[in-house]
């Protein structure tokens, strides 16, 4: 029996006017690695950001960690334990890589945290310690989304929800960052929920599952089952 | 006949004098645009409204202007924060052309306020304990044009501690960045646009209390503070205050020097002409990175 800490009931939701999801229904339990898969356009950033408050809920509820949050603002999910890892990182720019990691830990309860929070986030992350100092803009783009992932990680989350991290990076880079979610997970106890254009990777580091396609889920299982599933290899080229 | 170079000194001084106090002007007017996008074609008459409260307050209590701004800080706070959630609130978001109407509006209604209630001519306030010069020989040095300069100088050096040194600070330059990542980190970004429009409307009431202690009030004075400060922002290029004081001194010298040398008229024109030279050459601003 999974232990669900957040749960997607039937979401539709959008941007204006316009419905991207129709009918969403998805669940991740405690201490997992959820893999959301799925072509581009199929509606994965757009479940992401509605789980993270910044879409227009037409219908379905959203329930994490017991308590139904359709109608908490943004601001105050983080405080809840979800944070988003936007996709393209959402780095500030023109702040220092420290300045970046303190607004991670911007809510009350994560800033009393801080100083165990940045070591934390140090020792997953030596390269930020050595920049630490440094304008954000002027990263590598791994070195950004270890930033992105690391101010997330201050805010010490219960779920991580992360928008394709691996976009844009060499694939050493890749195949560096999904030996970290892995880390995460089992070291640091992190429930993730990732999406991920890497099908293969996401499979084999998950536990389970869901396939998108036109802002519905199409497909969902156990991650292991799934890689060998016919239709996901033939749509995704796994070989 | 050439000018003596006491009177140059003077009028440099006097310009830096001024130039100080531009740049408290500006960095309300700058903080609003950069933090929430919002162009305040108003800032310039929110000034001009402080100088009249102060004209008022200082005649009727027989006091000098620079302490009136214990009444106009906190009064021209509250009064930002109610025309933020009046008036601004329901156009962020909106086009650029809605925003500018509105602004403008709550300018032209200002102003046609003042001239209805005080006519068009210029007022001065009586009492002053600031009135006074300091002879030191080549140059002598209006006490109110240095308190005032001291002054502005302190309280923008406050605000950059502020933006720099502080978690809201932070905050604000998160939202000033993105402000949909900054609500992701927990940051109420109304809040922070709430509290960035008051503080640029209560800064005009600190820079009309100052304005005051050697300035007049007239209906017309907020455009061309309003008109001024967009040229001291535009040069400066938005982002550092360092950049902001600077380009601030160098608009107050360039405008004392043509009024001692060539005549107060020019000197009106004269940082606008300077101002569409420094874009053919350096379209970022003087200070600001491309």
């Amino acid at each position: 029996m999974r232990n669900t800490l957040l749960e997607l009931k039937d979401i539709e939701a959008g941007y204006g006017v316009f419905r991207v999801l129709h009918g969403v229904s998805l669940e991740v339990g405690k201490g997992e690695i959820v893999a959301l898969v799925g072509p581009n356009g199929a509606g994965k950033t757009t479940t992401l950001k509605t789980i993270a408050g910044l879409t227009n809920l037409f219908k379905g509820e959203i329930v994490f960690d017991g308590l139904r949050i359709n109608d908490v603002p943004p601001h105050n999910r983080i405080r809840k334990g979800l944070a988003l890892v936007p996709e393209g990182r959402g780095i500030f720019a023109p702040l220092t890589v420290l300045e970046n990691l303190y607004l991670g830990a911007y809510h009350e309860e994560a800033r009393q945290k801080l100083n165990d929070s940045l070591e934390m986030v140090f020792t997953i992350f030596p390269r930020l310690k050595e920049r630490k100092n440094q304008i954000a803009g002027t990263l590598s783009g791994g070195e950004s989304q270890m930033l992105a992932i690391g101010r997330a990680l201050m805010s010490r989350p219960k779920i991580l929800l992360l928008d394709e991290p691996s976009l844009g990076l060499a694939p050493k880079v890749v195949s560096e960052l999904f030996e970290i979610f892995k880390r995460l997970n089992d070291e640091w106890k992190v429930t993730l929920l990732l999406v991920e254009q890497h099908v293969k990777n996401s499979l084999e580091i998950s536990h389970r599952a869901y396939v998108m396609e036109s802002g519905k889920i199409v497909l969902e299982g156990e991650s292991s089952v799934l890689i060998d599933d016919e239709r996901l290899r033939k749509a995704y080229l796994i070989i | 006949m050439l000018p003596s170079p006491g009177l140059i000194f003077q009028s440099v001084l006097d310009g830096v004098f001024l130039g100080f106090l531009y740049s408290l002007i500006a960095l309300g007017l700058s903080l609003v645009f950069g933090v929430m996008g919002i162009i305040n074609f108003a800032h310039g008459d929110f000034i001009m409204l402080g100088s009249y409260l102060v004209w008022i307050l200082a005649n009727g209590l027989r006091s000098d202007p620079s302490f009136m701004s214990l009444a106009t800080v906190p009064l021209f706070f509250v009064i930002g924060a109610a025309i933020y959630m009046t008036i601004i609130r329901p156009v962020l978001g909106k086009e650029p052309l809605i925003q500018i109407a509105v602004t403008v509006g709550i300018g032209y209604v200002l102003q046609n306020f003042a001239l209805m209630m005080f006519r068009a001519e210029p007022r001065a306030v009586q009492t002053t304990y600031l009135n006074l010069y300091l002879n030191l020989g080549v140059v002598s040095i209006h006490l109110a044009k240095l308190i005032s300069a001291f002054l502005s100088l302190l309280i923008v050096l406050g605000v950059h501690y502020l933006l720099t040194k502080t978690w809201v600070g932070l905050a604000i330059r998160a939202t000033a960045y993105d402000r949909e990542v900054a609500s992701l980190m927990g940051i109420n970004v109304g809040k922070i646009f709430l509290l960035v429009f008051s503080l640029g409307i209560g800064l005009t009431g600190l820079a009309a209390s100052l304005w005051m202690t050697f300035g007049q009030a007239d209906p017309y004075i907020g455009s061309s503070f309003g008109l001024l400060t967009w040229v001291i922002i535009a040069l400066g290029g938005l982002g550092g205050v360092s950049g902001l004081i600077a380009s601030s001194l160098i608009v107050g010298i360039i405008q004392s020097l043509t009024m001692t040398l060539v005549s107060p008229t020019v000197s009106l024109a004269i940082p606008y002409v300077v101002f569409i030279m420094v874009l053919w050459f350096r379209p970022q601003g003087l200070f600001g990175k491309v």
